[in-house]
């Protein structure tokens, strides 16, 4: 890849960045652990649902977010993807709650440095109010044979006039066992300002014909202080085309 | 946390390997890969350089291998696999699974 020194040096300056950073985003970041990795042409309809038991910053019971995404890998190295986000609870029906835009941007080979490294963009707004969020968020996997670590590493700027402006970050990991296409176990941590997090995750894929095939997530994320909820239910599917 | 992230950045900046990664040439030419089998040595890390003779767009997809990668029609590809343990991984097109078949075989 191109300019490979000028992104690396790009990134340690980004690392650097967050050393001076030493907030967490504020309400959950339990979510969807992302891989650095572009796949060309692909078409990507996508569902994704958390499910707390509890909400303890708002003591709203049983709130759910759910977002609708439609990605399309638009050239070798750059994925994006549009969402609408929903949420409800146990008092509120589903409603539109935001809209989403992110640019994935694929930063390296797979297999060609000690570790695999990409970008992600997001920039997301409010539907009733003046709250805007952009992240970027570096994103690196290694390969252990059969294993593969990810991290997702986000520096987040909240602003609008309905909230006041602040930077934060949060940290994802993963841990996943390659055991087969149509199951793989992993352990994810999520750490944020509000949320502190670990939790099994079974994920697959189903191949249902010619350049189509399911992907699914679904796993369950005990939080581990006072600050998250007891249990959060992580699902995701993809319809790959 | 960031400080730990610091540290990976920094390790990224290091060069991963000083010694040359052998390079493997494969052709996708009528939707069949030439060669259908390609001999690496195990525990190396070797970059194999696709090209796409096609006119049409071409997947070299391999669970075992743990790669994708689209390799759009007139164009080439690196794609970089290993250290592997000696064996049999096989590999296949996704855009024509039932010709475009081949296996690495680490030895």
């Amino acid at each position: 890849m191109s300019n490979r020194n000028l992104i690396a040096k790009l990134l340690v300056l980004y690392g650097l960045a967050g050393l001076a950073v030493p907030a967490f985003g504020d309400g959950s970041v339990i979510d969807k652990i992302y891989h650095p990795y572009v796949e060309q042409l692909e078409w990507e309809l996508e569902w994704r649902m958390t499910h707390e038991n509890e909400n303890p910053q708002t003591g709203v019971d049983r709130p759910q977010t759910h977002k609708l995404g439609l990605g399309h890998g638009i050239g070798e190295y750059l994925f994006a993807e549009a969402y609408l986000i929903g949420q409800r609870s146990a008092d509120d029906s589903l409603n539109l709650y935001a809209y989403e835009v992110e640019a994935l941007w694929q930063l390296s080979e797979q297999g060609e440095y000690v570790v695999d490294y990409g970008l992600l963009f997001e920039l997301e707004k409010e539907h009733d109010e003046d709250i805007w969020e952009y992240a970027t968020t570096l994103l690196l996997e290694k390969e252990f044979g059969r294993y593969s670590t990810t991290a997702n590493i986000g520096l987040i700027y909240e602003w609008g006039d309905d909230i006041d402006n602040e930077w934060e970050t949060s940290l994802a990991l993963q841990g996943r066992y390659r055991m087969s296409p149509r199951l793989e176990p992993a352990v994810e941590l999520y750490m944020g300002e509000d949320t502190l997090g670990l939790g099994p995750v079974l994920m697959g894929m189903e191949r249902i014909g010619a350049l189509q095939a399911l992907r699914w997530e679904a796993g369950v994320i005990f939080g581990a202080d006072s600050d998250t909820a007891d249990y959060t239910l992580r699902a995701a599917l993809e319809y790959e085309f | 946390m960031t400080r730990l992230a610091g540290i990976i950045l920094f390790l990224l900046w290091l060069p991963t390997a000083w010694g040359k990664t052998p390079v493997f040439e494969v052709e996708i030419r009528d939707h069949l890969f030439h060669p259908e089998e390609i001999h690496i040595p195990a525990n190396t890390k070797v970059k194999l350089v696709v090209y796409n003779r096609d006119a049409t767009p071409e997947e070299f997809e391999s669970y075992e291998l743990n790669r994708e990668k689209v390799i759009m029609g007139g164009r080439k590809a690196n794609i970089f696999i290993g250290p592997l343990e000696p064996g049999t991984y096989p590999f296949f097109g996704e855009f024509n699974p039932k010709t475009a078949q081949g296996r690495v075989v680490v030895e």
